[in-house]
């Protein structure tokens, strides 16, 4: 028998899922026009946010809310596979914005280009996985569902088919992401052997307390799987090839999306330990103490590294991919530092990242489209030519810089509060993200210093025309000004006033860290 | 009661837009943006009464404003706002800045809609930093200040100007990147209940020596590469060389100062202990600036690095007035501010308008230029004469004032800006003989005197040398009015 509730709980899920398959069936039935299959791919995930949305509790959607309000936030029962709450339900919020802004502007990729039914399709199946993620209770369920997201996305970076360069990346992507997944189900299997159990709290409890050799080993399988995943140094070397090679769009959902997934992850596998030893006497304190080091240690050579190597690069997507390792290492700073507030600052860098780098990406894309070659150099004398375009990624650049008037600066400044409210060693790691963030800036001005203040050499070549002068906004297309247009405008509104976003963030990471303990 | 300096701030945001957007009539709007905050400035003056500090012994400000901005359990920011005696003089050198710049540009052709905008952008932003009470309000203005000086540095600047707004932005932003970090610290560690200087006054003031040392000196190395102190001035003369002139003007003129005002504001006010326990490393620094800056400016040719050296040194007087820490250093270091901003400002547009009549600023190749540009040398003279000192002028109360309050703390070690002081005056007067007077050289045919713009600016800033050079008391009037008399 099939409890209606059930369903009911899983809207927004059900809502992706008939979007993928309609869009299917479309290709199915012989329909082409990029226009019906992204129309339905963005119905299904705006009906999905409000879904999102309503289960919240945003005021005024409570008649669409398919989860009771007591479900949300409740203690995990035992033997669940899912749990609802707050911080996840957001998280999926995140996650849709990020596939939402994606599928706007694929809009503008040519109207018959192969491929793309199959493209929203996986960009739909992929969402699904993600989804899921937010709800994991059990650590089977979790693999699982961030398994879904990523073989979604292996063929999502090759499906133009044609590009040999994105054929490589999807291969590439797909031999580390088996190797990345196979050490984490080995984790998994070594956690379930000491513990007996699958479920993220019973073992987030248990280990602290009994830290057999067995499951520490799983735990660090685990922590190598999932670094895979969210492109930590030194397991990021995948990420700048498949960036680099895939479509632009695609590299986009990659960066701004399915990164935090993995994120996610760290926050339900760590983040119960990581709080609890801390309300136990020795010898679990030494057990916090190793894997807030471990986690710290890979913060800092995330952010370091990432942001070195983004200073050698010449190439636009190879620049921004280096960027968006730093930016993780920020966000596994504040896993790190594992208290409420930092937490909070986490979340909001993740959520800030979702639109400063996805609408970066998906600038590229649109600049790739007027013909611009790949080489920062290429982008010489764009701000005068694209102003309002220019003036877009500029700031795009600046909230990932971390300067003011932009989230970027906002979650920053969270963030490294946080750590130094945290005080003792936390100071150091505030310090090094700073210092970090200093460093670069340094690649993000010379970018804007390309694009606005070097001089176009009169006897250069005449600019590049657009591939497709009769699109919308001079050759940019109505889907990608609508999704830049669309993230710059939330860049800047959640610069100037985050009080909502963040006390709702602060209010939901709370639940969180009781509900573990 | 009105919400006055939002009122000010709103109208130069609703200016600085509609420069940007207003094309070829941008210079008009900006002149009329530029003159109405200059009366509201003038008004906000006239008005002012400092309420002096309250029971429990926390400065207040005049036209204090306050309106929650982010709340978290464990985060109170704030929107704050106030002026006192301390800001107030430098608001004044703001609008009075804001506005010789727009004349002296007045036919900039290179997209002047940009250059007006930014050039009010970047005084808006130093209004923002003089007016803000509240951590990360003032940390953001700080910031915002730096992105038009880069656009100006870098589009309207000189032959090597894209290296020179490269390395301005990124070793400001990593000066403010340590000061962020110390006014963090300060925070969290003194457990303060907000981020607005009331909220911290007394936390901060409570916390242990060690601390305090630790703080006050991450202070003033973060707000110190904006002063700039030697070590960390090697950007300054290559900004400065290649700045256009307004920015020139707005970089010495009120960018510098706000380095100053910083390590006043936050530095003294919130860490008197840290201030005295540093005293020793203060005066080194200051006395490295001092004479580093006047030995250097003694060896250049080009005049525009000669008055960005000059800087260097004047500012160390600043930091070396701050540092003795007593009423009548603070007075002298604002007034000296105020001062050096006129002062500075003015020799910057005569380097500039060099710049234009001769094709160079080469002191060593021209000679005598008195007889063909009359109007220009006059500037040249008042300006170096101010720069120098000379009695009657607008350095010379301030300039006294810091040497007699070094005197009061340090004794005989006031020798050394003493002494130096006559270095300053070697090379203005050294500079001048070969520039100004003798048999014509380096001049080229048909040279003309500057233009109506340019002169009118200069005469707007040399009758402001003259006026509070004669009557500084209207400054020190208002400068009293501030936490520097009600210090223990």
């Amino acid at each position: 028998m099939v409890d209606s509730t059930l369903l009911l709980r899983f809207l927004p899920e059900f809502a992706i899922l008939g979007a993928g398959l309609l869009v299917l069936l479309a290709e199915r039935m012989g329909a082409q026009r990029r226009e019906l299959f992204g129309g339905l791919a963005i119905a299904g995930m705006a009906l999905a946010l409000l879904f999102v949305a309503a289960d919240a509790g945003l005021a005024g959607l409570g008649s669409l809310r398919g989860v009771g309000a007591s479900s949300i936030d409740a203690p995990v029962a035992t033997g669940a596979l899912y749990a609802f709450s707050s911080l996840g339900l957001l998280f999926q919020g995140f996650f849709l914005a990020s596939a939402l802004l994606v599928a706007v502007a694929l809009l503008s990729r040519p109207s018959r280009e192969p491929g793309s039914p199959v493209a929203y399709a996986l960009l739909l199946f992929a969402t699904l996985g993600m989804l899921l993620v937010a709800l994991a209770a059990d650590l089977v369920f979790l693999l699982l569902a961030l398994e879904v997201t990523a073989i979604s996305s292996y063929l999502l970076v090759g499906y133009t088919r044609r590009d040999p360069r994105g054929l490589e990346a999807a291969m590439k992507f797909y031999i580390i992401g088996a190797l990345s997944a196979s050490l984490s189900f080995f984790g998994a299997s070594l956690l379930y052997g000491a513990y007996g159990t699958t479920s993220l709290t019973v073992i987030g409890h248990s280990w602290p307390t009994g830290a057999g050799s067995l499951a520490s080993a799983g735990y660090a399988f685990l922590l190598v799987g999932l670094g895979f995943e969210v492109t930590a140094v030194p397991f990021h070397m995948w990420a700048v090839d498949v960036y680099d090679g895939a479509p632009t769009e695609v590299s986009a959902f990659l960066a701004g999306g399915t990164k935090k997934v993995g994120l996610f992850a760290f926050f339900l596998l760590f983040l119960v330990p990581l709080l609890l030893v801390g309300t136990l006497s020795t010898p679990a304190g030494s057990a916090r103490e190793s894997i807030q080091l471990a986690l710290a240690l890979l913060a800092v050579l995330t952010m370091t590294l990432g942001n070195l190597l983004a200073l050698l690069q010449k190439e636009m997507k190879r620049l921004l991919a280096y960027s968006s390792i730093s930016q993780a290492g920020y966000m596994l700073l504040g896993l790190a530092v594992g208290t409420g507030p930092a937490l909070t600052g986490a979340s909001l860098q993740i959520l800030a990242h979702v639109f400063l780098k996805t609408g970066a990406f998906l600038v590229v894309a649109a600049v790739a489209a007027l013909g611009v070659g790949p080489l920062v150099a290429d982008w010489k004398g764009l701000g005068l030519r694209r102003p309002y375009l220019s003036a877009a990624f500029a700031l795009m650049l600046l909230g990932l810089a971390g300067i003011p008037l932009t989230v970027g600066f906002v979650s920053k400044f969270v963030l490294f509060s946080a750590a130094i409210q945290a005080e003792g060693w936390f100071l150091w790691l505030a310090i090094a993200g700073l210092l970090n963030s200093a460093l670069s800036v340094f690649y993000y001005a010379r970018i804007l210093k390309t694009m606005y203040v070097d001089h176009v050499d009169p006897g250069a070549p005449p600019a590049p025309s657009p591939s497709e002068p009769s699109l919308a906004f001079d050759g940019l297309g109505w889907g990608r000004a609508g999704a830049i247009g669309l993230a710059t405008v939330v860049i800047v509104a959640l610069g100037i006033y985050p009080q909502p976003v963040l006390s709702a963030l602060g209010a939901a990471v709370q639940h969180f860290l009781t509900l573990g303990v | 009661m009105l919400p006055t300096l939002s009122i000010l701030l709103l109208s130069l945001l609703a200016g600085t837009v509609l420069t940007f957007l207003a094309g070829k009539a941008a210079r008009w709007v900006a002149l009329g943006t530029s003159m109405l905050f200059l009366l509201e400035v003038g008004a906000l003056l006239a008005n002012f009464t400092w309420p002096g500090v309250n029971a429990s012994g926390v400065p207040q400000y005049g036209f204090a404003e306050s309106y929650p901005w982010i709340t978290l359990p464990w985060l109170h920011i704030s929107y704050t706002v106030g002026a006192d005696g301390i800001s107030l003089p430098l608001i004044l050198l703001t609008a009075i800045l804001q506005l010789v710049t727009v004349v002296y540009s007045f036919e900039e052709t290179r997209k002047p809609a940009a250059w007006f905008g930014l050039v009010l952008l970047t005084c808006l932003g130093c209004f923002g930093v003089f007016i803000s009470l509240d951590i990360l309000l003032f940390f953001l203005f700080w910031e915002l200040v730096l992105i038009p000086m880069f656009f100006l540095i870098g589009y309207w600047g000189g032959l090597n100007r894209r290296y020179a707004a490269l390395k301005f932005f990124v070793y400001t932003h990593v000066g403010s990147i340590v000061m962020l970090v110390a006014l963090l610290v300060t925070a969290f560690y003194s457990h303060a209940p907000s981020f607005d200087f009331a909220g911290l006054y007394g936390p901060a003031q409570a916390l242990g020596v060690t601390t305090q040392v630790f703080l006050f000196a991450a202070m003033l190395l973060g707000f110190g590469i904006k002063f700039p102190i030697v070590p960390f001035h090697t950007w300054l003369p290559d900004a400065h060389v290649e700045a256009p002139t307004g920015g020139s003007v707005l970089l010495a003129g009120l960018l510098l100062k706000l380095g100053g005002y910083g390590l006043i504001r936050w530095g003294l006010e919130l860490l008197p202990t840290g201030l005295v326990h540093d005293q020793p490393l203060l005066y080194a620094v200051a006395f490295a600036s001092i004479i580093w800056g006047s030995v250097i400016a003694l060896a250049q040719r080009d005049l525009k690095r000669l008055v960005a050296y000059s800087s260097i040194n004047h500012m160390g007087i600043v930091l070396l007035a701050i540092a003795v820490d007593s009423n009548l250093g603070l007075l002298a270091a604002v007034l000296l501010m105020f001062a050096h901003g006129i002062v500075s400002a003015l020799l910057f547009m005569v380097a500039g308008s060099v710049h234009h009549t001769f094709g160079s600023r080469d002191i060593a190749s021209i000679h005598g230029i008195t007889p063909r540009t009359p109007v220009l040398s006059t500037m040249v003279m008042v300006g170096s004469l101010a720069s120098l000192g000379l009695p009657a002028l607008i350095s010379f109360p301030a300039e006294f004032g810091a040497l007699l309050a070094t005197w009061d703390r340090i004794g005989y070690w006031v020798l050394i800006p003493l002494l130096l002081l006559v270095v300053t005056a070697a090379f203005y007067l050294w500079m001048m003989q070969r520039m100004l007077f003798g048999p014509m050289e380096g001049v080229p045919e048909g040279a003309r005197d500057v233009r109506w713009p340019e002169a009118l600016a200069m005469s707007l800033l040399v009758a402001l040398t003259v006026l509070y050079g004669i009557l500084p008391g209207l400054l020190t009037n208002v400068i009293i009015h501030s936490p520097v008399y009600g210090l223990p």
